[in-house]
């Protein structure tokens, strides 16, 4: 008795009505979780003006503000994958008898009740036969004879695969259902920004916790391409990966290209200013074109706190750098982040002598700190170009489980396809006597789906065999009788 | 052939003289445009050649409707040729679009919209002639003039793709999805005339015609607001876009006394339900013919209602509750209230159609098995598209946000509708379902389609914001 209830709920869990049930069930959660507002998209504040302290606590509570990773709603799927399994299973040794031996000579019970068969008048068995044989063997039916003790038959068919096709579909369902599985637990997805030159091994996941990757990764550049009216047309970093300090992988990434490492992938997720200076260009044009080590013009690009030499005793280090300055009190403040009014500090010296001076970009006059001396620099120098540093924004996701979700998908397009385009078509040619002891061949056969396409293709194939038997048979063969069972 | 030779045989109906009508109405549209198009200079503009479409896709609407009504074999003849002509301009259209934008169409709803206009000609056309389901135009035609209204109305300039939408997959999604949801409609059609076809009571069809059109009128009025009024988005003529409050907040005015006229013809729709209701419970003919007639006022009232609300929004400008000032509204503001406006009237002529001729109607459609097979045959072909655009649209969003599956509302709507079908062809081939039930699931399955074609899109939020 005992083991009569899990029998009994393996019954009832691979029963077509549970699992419409628990679809519906699905169904309904699903809806309800894209009229919901769900919590890690929508931010905390927003929920709290959507809705009511009590209603949101209520919602909270039953799991409906992240319905897709609530338990009941795994449990829901979960339930589904059994169900599939069940009914697969509780069905697959019919279906696998049904496949692995073919019913190929019919009895008179399967032939009265066979809704498609006709009944054609014959002289001969052997002449009967041979004219229904070469009929199926030119409608690709590959007809084989059939010898019993008591009888011989002709039994033709095609596409029998197609009776399987069904639980490739539902073996592709469980696959892609495994890979979302993997996925959940052993899947991960995590946030990096890098700026050019930098270079990362540690990401931030969602969960805001840090988590070290076997090698990192490092931003050689990144941009972003306008349209002529000013949207963006293109974002793009080029990354390289360095594993045990060697470079081992480069690559330009864009939106829809994303760099994959030991199957880890980088995707190109946003770009914007970092309000930081990345190079300053200036002209530096010597005062003194007949002092000793004097150079001629020439432009030069020069990063924060970088010192640089001019001539072989004049060096020039960028002290400050403000994107957007405003002056109060002798003193000089950042307004903003953005690039609106650039003013630079730089220190030109003397390796000599030591002796520095300040020079303003522009010329900032009554300073406190750092008084302008622009005039007293051996060199003039001149602001050509200014540009930002701009960080990149890769989103970073290890899948594991995508591998089965895709041979899930391409397994599913042609299980569906052979479900669904793929006819098993069967016939049978049986020589009969009917009541009246008139030798009469007995044709019929069926499809497992397009019956109505099926019958037509039928009645072609009886024409065919009386035209044949009319080819073979005597001048004094009787006018066919031809009588017609289907529907 | 036979059924042909049947309708060949009825008295002759006062046939030409719509077809002279209808083919006068068309070529005076068609000038009319044609002064229009010769003032602006630019012949083969997509908006012309969608004016165009709309002018033959409802001269063909119309003209599949007289050959329901009357069974003559000319109207469809004519029909046929108003298909053709549109499917030309509306391949136009969509040549235009393309080459202007350098992308397949499929960017914007508006984009879309023309892709599956166009899915949907063709498929009418096939279905016309490869299966002889001649009657179909007379409901896919008036989906297309719905979707080529509505594209009028959200038309949207050429936007240069945005770098996530710039994917060779993306136009694979589309194009699955398009054909998918044409395949869809058709079989909605296709289990809608099974219906008709399987002698369901005539009455039936009143309850759900009347009961469509109490869901639109009360979904409308949804915006009624204090004092009778009903609020719309204001519009920004300059800027062809609606008013923002701030991000995602749309600014909302209110049309005085709009609300109370939608009221009124709320209670008229809803007057043949409740006839029906108490006829169900008393079973007194008497009681069906006054909501045969409430039917008739109600069509004449919402036509009104329509007018009104046309030109209500049109002209004027209106204060709103939440900042000063007067603001215009335009019907580009309201397009879901105009389609449902426009679609009530529809389904309710309908279901006229259905009242004066089912048997003429009856003898022109392919037997009831016929349509159910059909049905099947068409969602056997729109599951697998379905299943595959599910697929290359999880493959794209992994290429651009490294997720397959992020549970976004039309993500899981789609899944939905996959899963509504799947039950179809579970329930039609473990359990044997035909006829009526398998026709209710068809049309239950496209019901959501759309949802999640239009709905989701305007009502729920997510990902998809490009369309």
């Amino acid at each position: 008795m005992a083991a009569l209830v899990p029998r009994k709920i393996w019954q009832t869990l691979g029963a077509i009505k549970t699992g419409v049930i628990l679809l519906i069930l699905v169904v309904i959660l699903a809806a309800a979780g894209t009229v919901i507002l769900q919590r890690p998209a929508t931010d905390a504040e927003e929920m709290q003006r959507a809705y009511s302290p009590q209603m949101l606590r209520l919602l909270d509570g039953s799991g409906l503000t992240d319905v897709f990773h609530a338990w009941c709603f795994v449990l829901l799927l979960s339930l589904v994958s059994l169900s599939i399994i069940a009914a697969s299973i509780q069905r697959f040794p019919n279906a696998w008898r049904f496949y692995s031996r073919p019913y190929k000579s019919p009895d008179e019970g399967f032939r009265k009740a066979l809704p498609t068969h006709v009944l054609i008048p014959i002289t001969d068995e052997e002449a009967g036969l041979n004219a229904a044989d070469h009929v199926f063997q030119r409608a690709g039916l590959n007809p084989e004879r059939i010898v019993r003790k008591s009888s011989f038959s002709l039994f033709g068919e095609r596409h029998r695969f197609s009776e399987m096709a069904v639980y490739i579909v539902h073996a592709s369902l469980l696959l892609i259902f495994l890979g979302g599985i993997v996925d959940a637990l052993f899947g991960w997805r995590a946030f990096v920004t890098l700026t050019r030159g930098q270079q990362s091994s540690q990401v931030e996941t969602q969960t805001g916790s840090k988590l070290d990757l076997p090698f990192a990764v490092r931003c050689d550049g990144a941009g972003q391409e306008n349209y002529a009216d000013g949207t963006p047309k293109r974002w793009w970093s080029d990354l390289a990966v360095v594993e045990n300090g060697k470079e081992t992988l480069r690559k330009q990434i864009v939106v829809n290209e994303p760099l994959v490492y030991r199957g880890i992938r980088f995707y190109q997720a946003s770009y914007g200013k970092t309000g930081k200076l990345d190079q300053l260009v200036l002209t530096a044009t010597p005062r003194n074109t007949k002092a000793p080590n004097s150079q001629p013009a020439r432009d030069i690009s020069i990063a924060l706190n970088e010192t640089l030499s001019l001539d072989p005793d004049t060096t020039v280090r960028l002290a400050e750098f403000i994107p957007d300055f405003v002056v109060q009190d002798g003193h000089v403040y950042a307004r903003s982040n953005d690039l609106e009014n650039p003013a630079a500090h730089l220190v030109v010296g003397s390796k000599k002598s030591g002796h520095t001076v300040n020079v303003w970009l522009p010329r900032i006059e009554g300073l406190e700190q750092n008084p302008e001396q622009n005039d007293a620099s051996p060199y003039e120098l001149e602001g050509k170009d200014v540009q930002m540093a701009y960080f990149t924004g890769l989103e970073v996701s290890h899948e594991p489980g995508q591998w089965g979700v895709w041979a899930g998908v391409v397994v599913m397009g042609l299980g569906l396809a052979l479900v669904f385009y793929f006819v098993h078509t069967r016939v049978w040619a049986v020589p009969v006597r009917d009541a009246r002891g008139q030798l009469m061949l007995w044709v019929g056969g069926t499809a497992n789906k397009n019956k109505d396409v099926f019958e037509q293709r039928f009645r072609k194939l009886v024409e065919q065999i009386e035209s044949e038997l009319k080819l073979s048979a005597e001048p004094r063969a009787l006018a066919p009788v031809t009588a017609f069972a289907g529907n | 052939m036979e059924r042909v030779a049947k309708a060949e045989a009825q008295p002759v109906a006062t046939g030409t003289t719509l077809v002279v009508m209808v083919g006068l109405g068309v070529a005076f549209l068609l000038f009319m445009a044609f002064l229009n198009v010769v003032k602006s200079g630019n012949l083969l503009d997509d908006s012309n050649l969608l004016y165009a479409a709309l002018i033959f896709y409802s001269g063909a609407g119309v003209l599949y409707l007289a050959f329901g009504i009357t069974g003559l074999p000319a109207y469809v003849r004519f029909a046929s040729l108003a298909t053709w002509a549109g499917l030309l301009a509306n391949t136009g259209a969509v040549a235009h679009r393309w080459y202007e934008s350098g992308h397949p169409p499929f960017a914007s709803i508006y984009e879309m919209l023309l892709s599956f206009v166009w899915t949907l000609a063709v498929l009418t056309l096939i279905a016309e002639k490869k299966y002889g389901v001649k009657v179909i135009g007379t409901v896919t035609m008036p989906v297309a003039i719905v979707g080529v209204v509505l594209m009028q109305l959200l038309r949207t300039e050429v936007h240069p793709l945005v770098p996530a939408l710039q994917s060779t997959w993306l136009h694979v999604h589309v194009t699955l999805a398009m054909l998918a949801y044409a395949g869809c409609a058709l079989s909605f059609a296709l289990a809608m005339m099974f219906l008709i076809q399987d002698k369901m009571q005539t009455e039936t069809f009143l309850a759900a015609t009347s009961l469509f059109s109490v869901a639109t009128y009360v979904g409308i009025l949804t915006r009624f607001e204090k004092l009778g009024g009903l609020s719309v988005v204001a519009w920004n003529s300059e800027q062809k876009s609606e008013v923002f409050l701030s991000k995602g907040v749309r600014l909302f005015v209110v049309i005085p006394d709009l609300g109370w006229m939608l009221l009124l013809v709320l209670a008229a729709v809803a007057a043949p339900l409740v006839f029906y209701l108490l006829w169900r419970k008393t079973h007194n003919n008497a009681l069906l013919n006054i909501a045969n007639r409430a039917v008739f006022l109600s069509i004449l009232l919402q036509v009104m209602a329509l007018g009104f609300f046309i030109l209500r929004v049109r002209g004027g400008r209106y204060a709103s509750q939440d900042a000063d000032g007067l603001f215009p509204t335009s019907l580009a503001a309201s397009p879901f209230i105009l389609s449902g406006l426009v679609g009530a009237i529809f389904v309710s002529l309908l279901y006229l159609l259905l009242l004066w001729r089912r048997e003429d109607l009856q003898r022109m459609l392919p037997s009831a098995d016929e349509l159910d097979r059909l049905t099947y045959k068409t969602i056997a072909i729109a599951f697998p598209l379905l299943t595959l655009m599910i697929a290359a649209g999880a493959y794209w969003a992994n290429r651009t946000w490294g997720s397959y599956w992020s549970w976004d509302p039309k993500e899981t709507w789609a899944a939905i509708t996959w899963l509504v079908y799947a039950g179809y062809l579970h329930m039609r081939i473990t359990r044997g379902w035909r006829g009526r039930r398998a026709a209710y699931f068809a049309i239950l399955g496209f019901v959501i389609v759309m949802f999640t074609f239009f709905g989701v899109t305007y009502l729920l939020p997510g990902l998809h914001a490009y369309a």
